[in-house]
C-alpha cells in the first residue's frame, strides 16, 4: 500500500475495486484499525483515528465502525439474538432496549422470529444477514464490507445486493465496500476507487469511470473494451484521427484523445471502444466506420451474440438485435461514434 | 491541525500500548518462574562444595558427569526408548484419531472418552498393574501360559527394554497423542476430504493422501511434543529399569541426588546437558509452526463422518482391544492389587484382604493429604488455564515484540527433569526473602504444577487458537469490544472445550505429580502422590497401591467432569 488518498462522503456507498492483492482489503483493515499504518493519517468524521506523525492510534473497538467479514465471522457459540445483542450490551444498553433494537434490526433483514436459533444452523444468506445486523444495530459511523457477497451463489448475490442498496438508502449509513467484482461495484456504488498494485488508479462515480477511464488499467478492468492499433494521423480540436495498421491499413478512425500528454502525429496508439457503443450497419455513417464479417453467430434468446472479424486478426464480440436477420459470413459495417472512441498512447 | 487533534484527545504512548504493558508483565512473571530456576541450576552445576559447607566453584561436577561411563549408556538408552516409543505409537495414534474423528465407528465418543480416562491414569499405577500381569516369575499372563503344554516358563519379562517400551506406550505415548489429535482431526474442514472422495478416492486413500497430509503440521507438532515428554520420563524406568540396571537420563540424575552424599553439582551438570540437547527440538517445533496458517475452523462448517461399511465392526473390536489394554487392564488390576495380602502373589493360600484399605483410611495423614491434593489440583488447574491461555494468546494473536521469546520460554520447563525443577524452585523460594513464607504452603506446589504443565498447556491452547479464524475476534473488536472483553466473551468461550481439556490435564497432572513436588512438600502440604511415595519408601507396597487407586479415582472423576463440561461447551 502506498500513496492512497481517499475520502468517503457521508451517506454514500464508496467502493474499493481491484484485482486480488491490490491492497483494497488492507485499506479496509487500516480503516477498521485491524492493521497499523506505517505512515499517513486516517480521519473519521473529523476525528483522527490513526496518524503516524501524531502518534495516534485508536483501537478498533473505539472507532464505532461496523464490519461484515468475508467469512461473516459468525460466532459458533452464540444464538442469533446474542449476536446482535453483543455490541449493544458492550455499549451499556439495558435488557429491554436491547431486545427492542435487536427485534427491529432483525425485522429489517427478514430474520424476525429466529432469535433463539443457533447461529451456526443458519444458511449462507441468513448468516450474511445476521452479520449485517450485528454491524448495523449500533448505528456505526461507517459500515465496512469485505467482499461480503463472494460466498453466496449468483442469484442470492443479486438479491442481497439489491437488499443492501435499499437498506443503505433507508438507514443513510455510509458504506466502505471492498470487492473484486466490477458488476457488484458498478451496480452498488455511489463512487468507486479502482485500485491496482497498492495504488489508487481513479476515483469517481461508476458511470464516469466506465466512460472516461484515465488509465489503461481502469479501462480494461471495467467492462470489456475492443482495442485496435494504429498511428496518429492528425490532431485537431475535435479529436484525433488515427490511421489503422495491420489488416485495416488504409482506413482511418477519429476519436477523442485519452492521453494526458498531447499526441504527436505518427505516434503508435491504441483505439479503444466499448463493444456496446459500436453500431452495426447503422445509419449514422459519418465516415467513422470499419468493414467486418460475421464470423460466428449465437442466438441467446433476447438477442444474437456475434463474433465479427475486422480484417484478419481482430475479432470483436458484439450483441446484435433480434429484430433483424443475421447470418454467418455476412459482411457488416461497424460504425464507431466519435464520442465513444478514445485514443491511448500505445 | 491543532483543532482536529484536540477533538480527539491524544493518548500518550504508554496508554496506547496498554496491551504491550500487560504482555510484558506476563513475560516477566513467566521468565521469573522458568528462566531464573534454570539459571540457578546452571550456576549450581559449578558449585562443588558438599551440602552444608561454604560454596566453592569448579568444574568437578561437569568432569564427573561427563567422565561417568554410565552417562553415555543412559543417553543411548534414553534415545532408543524414545525413538521406539514414537515409531510405534504415532501411526497407531493417527489411525485411532482418524477413526474417532472422521468415521462412523460405533460408540466413538465413548471410546474417545476411554482414551481420556486412560491418559489420566497415574503412570505408577499402570506400571504396577502391568507388573501383576507380566512379571517374569509370578505375572498372571506368564503363569497362565506356563500351564500350557508347550511353554515351560512364561515368555514375558516386564523388566526389559521392551517391557519399558510397552508400559510407556500404554501410559503416555499413545493416549496423549490420541486425545490431542482427535479434536484436531474433528475440526478439519470436511470439504478437503469430500473433494477427494468426489475425485474418486476411497476412504482409505482419502485418509492417507488428504487427511494425514492436511493434518501434517498438527501431527508433527504432537510428535515433537511426545518426543520432548518421553525424553524426561522417570517413574517407569525407576520401577522397571533399576532391577536390570537400565538407566535413562532422569533416573541417572535421580541416582546422583539420592545417594548418601548428594552430588548436586554432577546432577545439575547432567540436567544442563539434557537441556542443551532438547533446545534444538524446541527450536524445530517453533520453526515448524511459525507463520503456518492452518486455520480450519471458520464460522460456517459442517462435518460428515465417513461410512466404514463392513469395516465398522472389526474396527470397533480393534479399538475396544486397545481401550482394554490402556484402560481396562490397569484399572482392574490396580483395584485387585489393593485387596491383596502380598502385592502380586495370586497363588498364596488366602490372597485377599481388606486390611490395606482400613490401614490407609484410618491413617490420619490420609485425610489431610486428600484435602491437600484437592486444593492443589483445583488451584493448579485454574491458575494454569489462566496463565497458559494468556501466554498462548499473546504468542499467537498479538504483535507484541517479545511474543517469540515468551513462546520459547514457555517450552523450557520441558527441558528440565521434574526432580531438578523441584530442586531449582526450592532454591528459588528459599533464596528469595519475599517468597520464603510460601515454603511449606500448597501455593508453592501449585506454582510448581503450573510451571511443569506449561509447555503442554500452552501448546494445546496455541494449536486450538491457530485453528480459530482470526475474523471471529476482529468482528468483536469492530463491534466495540475491547481486547479484554473480546478475550473473555469470544476467545475464552470458543476455546472452552480446549481450556477445559487443559484444565483437566493440569488437574490430573497436579494430583499425581511426584517428580517436581517431591522436594517441595512438607508434612503441612503433603499431597496424596507424596504419601504414596512415602509408603513405597517404607516398602508398604499394598498401601501404596491403595493410594494409587484413590488418585486414579480422583483422576477418573476429573475426566468425567471434563467430558461433561466439554460436551456442554460444545453444544452451548
Amino acid at each position: 500500500m502506498d500513496r492512497a488518498s481517499l475520502e468517503v462522503r457521508k451517506g454514500e456507498i464508496f467502493t474499493l475495486l481491484g484485482p486480488s492483492g491490490c491492497g483494497k482489503t488492507t485499506t479496509l483493515r487500516l480503516v477498521a484499525g485491524l492493521e497499523r499504518p506505517d505512515a499517513g493519517e486516517i480521519t473519521l468524521r473529523g476525528r483522527v483515528v490513526a496518524s503516524v506523525p501524531r502518534r495516534v492510534f485508536v483501537a478498533p473497538n473505539r472507532r464505532n465502525l461496523g464490519m461484515v467479514f468475508q467469512s461473516y465471522a459468525i460466532w459458533p457459540h452464540m444464538s442469533v439474538f446474542e449476536h446482535v445483542a453483543y455490541p449493544l450490551s458492550l455499549r451499556g444498553l439495558g435488557g429491554a432496549a436491547i431486545r427492542d433494537r435487536v427485534e427491529r434490526v432483525l425485522e429489517l433483514v427478514g430474520l424476525a422470529g429466529m432469535e433463539a436459533r443457533a447461529a451456526t444452523l443458519l444458511s449462507g444468506g441468513q448468516m450474511q444477514r445476521l452479520a449485517l445486523c450485528r454491524a448495523l444495530v449500533y448505528e456505526p459511523d461507517l459500515l465496512l464490507l469485505d467482499e461480503p457477497f463472494s460466498n453466496l451463489d449468483a442469484k442470492l448475490r443479486e438479491q442481497m445486493r439489491l437488499e443492501l442498496r435499499l437498506l443503505q438508502r433507508r438507514l443513510g449509513v455510509t458504506v466502505l465496500f471492498v470487492t473484486h467484482d466490477q458488476i457488484e461495484a458498478l451496480g452498488l456504488s455511489d463512487r468507486i476507487a479502482v485500485m491496482h498494485a497498492g495504488r489508487v488508479e481513479q476515483v469517481g462515480p461508476p458511470q464516469s469511470l466506465y466512460e472516461r477511464p484515465v488509465s489503461a488499467f481502469v479501462r480494461d478492468f471495467l467492462g470489456t473494451t475492443a482495442i485496435l492499433r494504429g498511428r496518429v494521423g492528425s490532431v485537431g480540436t475535435g479529436g484525433v484521427s488515427v490511421a489503422m495498421s495491420g489488416a485495416l491499413a488504409g482506413r482511418t478512425l477519429a476519436g477523442r484523445s485519452a492521453s494526458p500528454a498531447p499526441l504527436a502525429p505518427g505516434a503508435e496508439v491504441h483505439v479503444a471502444i466499448r463493444p456496446e457503443d459500436i453500431e452495426v450497419d447503422g445509419a449514422g455513417m459519418d465516415g467513422n466506420a470499419l468493414p467486418g464479417v460475421i464470423d460466428t453467430l449465437l442466438f441467446v434468446g433476447d438477442r444474437y451474440e456475434a463474433r465479427v472479424a475486422l480484417g484478419d486478426e481482430q475479432r470483436l464480440v458484439l450483441l446484435l438485435p433480434r429484430a433483424r436477420q443475421w447470418k454467418e459470413g455476412q459482411p457488416v459495417s461497424l460504425a464507431f461514434p466519435r464520442e465513444a472512441v478514445s485514443v491511448w498512447p500505445a | 491541525m491543532a483543532g482536529v487533534a484536540r477533538a480527539e484527545p491524544l493518548r500518550p504512548a504508554w496508554r496506547v500500548d496498554r496491551q504491550s504493558v500487560a504482555c510484558t508483565v506476563v513475560l516477566g512473571v513467566v521468565a521469573f518462574g522458568v528462566v531464573f530456576p534454570i539459571l540457578l541450576v546452571v550456576a549450581q552445576s559449578f558449585q562443588t562444595a558438599l551440602p552444608g559447607q561454604p560454596p566453592r566453584y569448579g568444574l568437578d561436577g561437569w568432569r564427573a558427569a561427563l567422565a561417568e561411563p554410565a552417562l553415555r549408556t543412559s543417553l543411548l538408552n534414553t534415545l532408543s526408548v524414545t525413538f521406539v516409543r514414537q515409531l510405534l505409537s504415532l501411526p497407531l495414534a493417527v489411525f485411532i484419531a482418524w477413526l474417532l474423528a472422521r468415521t462412523d465407528l460405533p460408540g466413538r465418543r465413548w471410546i474417545e472418552f476411554a482414551f481420556w480416562a486412560a491418559f489420566f491414569l497415574p503412570t505408577l499405577t499402570v506400571t504396577l498393574s502391568w507388573i501383576l500381569l507380566l512379571d517374569p516369575e509370578y505375572g498372571l499372563v506368564n503363569t497362565m501360559l506356563a500351564r500350557l503344554p508347550l511353554a515351560g516358563k512364561g515368555p514375558f519379562n516386564i523388566y526389559s527394554f521392551w517391557g519399558i517400551v510397552w508400559v510407556h506406550i500404554i501410559t503416555g505415548s499413545l493416549t496423549v497423542k490420541v486425545i490431542l489429535l482427535t479434536p484436531a482431526f474433528r475440526n478439519m474442514n470436511a470439504a478437503f476430504e469430500e473433494a477427494s472422495r468426489v475425485a474418486g478416492a476411497g476412504t482409505l486413500r482419502t485418509a492417507l493422501r488428504i487427511t494425514v497430509p492436511v493434518m501434517a503440521p498438527v501431527i508433527l507438532s504432537v510428535l515433537l511434543l511426545g518426543t520432548l515428554v518421553s525424553l524426561q520420563t522417570f517413574e517407569v524406568e525407576q520401577v522397571l529399569g533399576i532391577p536390570f540396571r537400565f538407566f535413562v537420563f532422569s533416573t541417572t540424575i535421580y541416582d546422583l541426588l539420592v545417594t548418601r552424599v548428594p552430588r548436586y553439582d554432577a546432577a545439575t551438570a547432567l540436567a544442563v546437558v539434557v537441556l542443551v540437547a532438547m533446545l534444538p527440538v524446541i527450536v524445530a517445533q517453533q520453526w515448524l509452526t511459525r507463520g503456518r496458517r492452518y486455520t480450519t475452523v471458520t464460522g460456517q462448517f459442517r462435518n460428515t463422518p465417513h461410512a466404514l461399511g463392513a469395516w465398522r465392526w472389526p474396527a470397533l473390536v480393534g479399538a475396544l482391544g486397545v481401550v482394554g489394554i490402556v484402560l481396562g487392564v490397569p484399572v482392574v488390576f490396580a483395584v485387585l492389587g489393593t485387596f491383596m495380602k502380598l502385592f502380586g502373589f495370586f497363588h498364596v493360600a488366602q490372597p485377599w484382604t481388606l486390611d490395606n484399605w482400613t490401614t490407609v483410611l484410618t491413617d490420619e495423614l490420609f485425610l489431610s493429604s486428600v484435602r491437600n491434593t484437592i486444593v492443589l489440583a483445583v488451584g493448579t488447574a485454574l491458575a494454569a488455564v489462566f496463565l497458559h491461555s494468556l501466554i498462548a494468546y499473546i504468542a499467537v494473536r498479538t504483535r507484541y515484540p517479545g511474543r517469540r521469546v515468551l513462546d520459547f520460554v514457555s517450552w523450557l520447563p520441558f527441558t528440565v527433569p521434574g526432580v531438578i525443577l523441584g530442586l531449582a524452585l526450592l532454591w528459588l523460594f528459599l533464596g528469595t526473602p519475599v517468597l520464603r513464607p510460601l515454603y511449606g504452603t500448597t501455593a508453592l506446589l501449585i506454582i510448581a504444577g503450573v510451571i511443569s504443565g506449561m509447555p503442554l498447556g500452552v501448546q494445546i491452547i496455541k494449536s486450538g487458537l491457530m485453528q480459530l479464524g482470526g475474523e471471529l475476534e476482529e468482528a468483536s473488536r469492530i463491534a466495540g469490544a475491547s481486547w479484554w472483553t473480546t478475550y473473555r466473551r469470544i476467545v475464552l468461550r470458543l476455546m472452552a472445550p480446549t481450556l477445559v481439556a487443559v484444565g483437566m490435564i493440569t488437574f490430573v497432572g497436579a494430583a499425581r505429580n511426584i517428580a517436581s513436588v517431591a522436594l517441595l512438600s512438607t508434612t503441612a502440604n503433603r499431597p496424596l502422590a507424596i504419601l504414596q511415595l512415602d509408603y513405597i519408601a517404607q516398602k508398604k507396597f499394598e498401601e501404596a497401591v491403595v493410594i494409587a487407586c484413590i488418585i486414579m479415582l480422583i483422576s477418573l472423576a476429573g475426566a468425567l467432569v471434563a467430558r461433561f463440561l466439554g460436551v456442554r461447551a460444545n453444544i452451548g
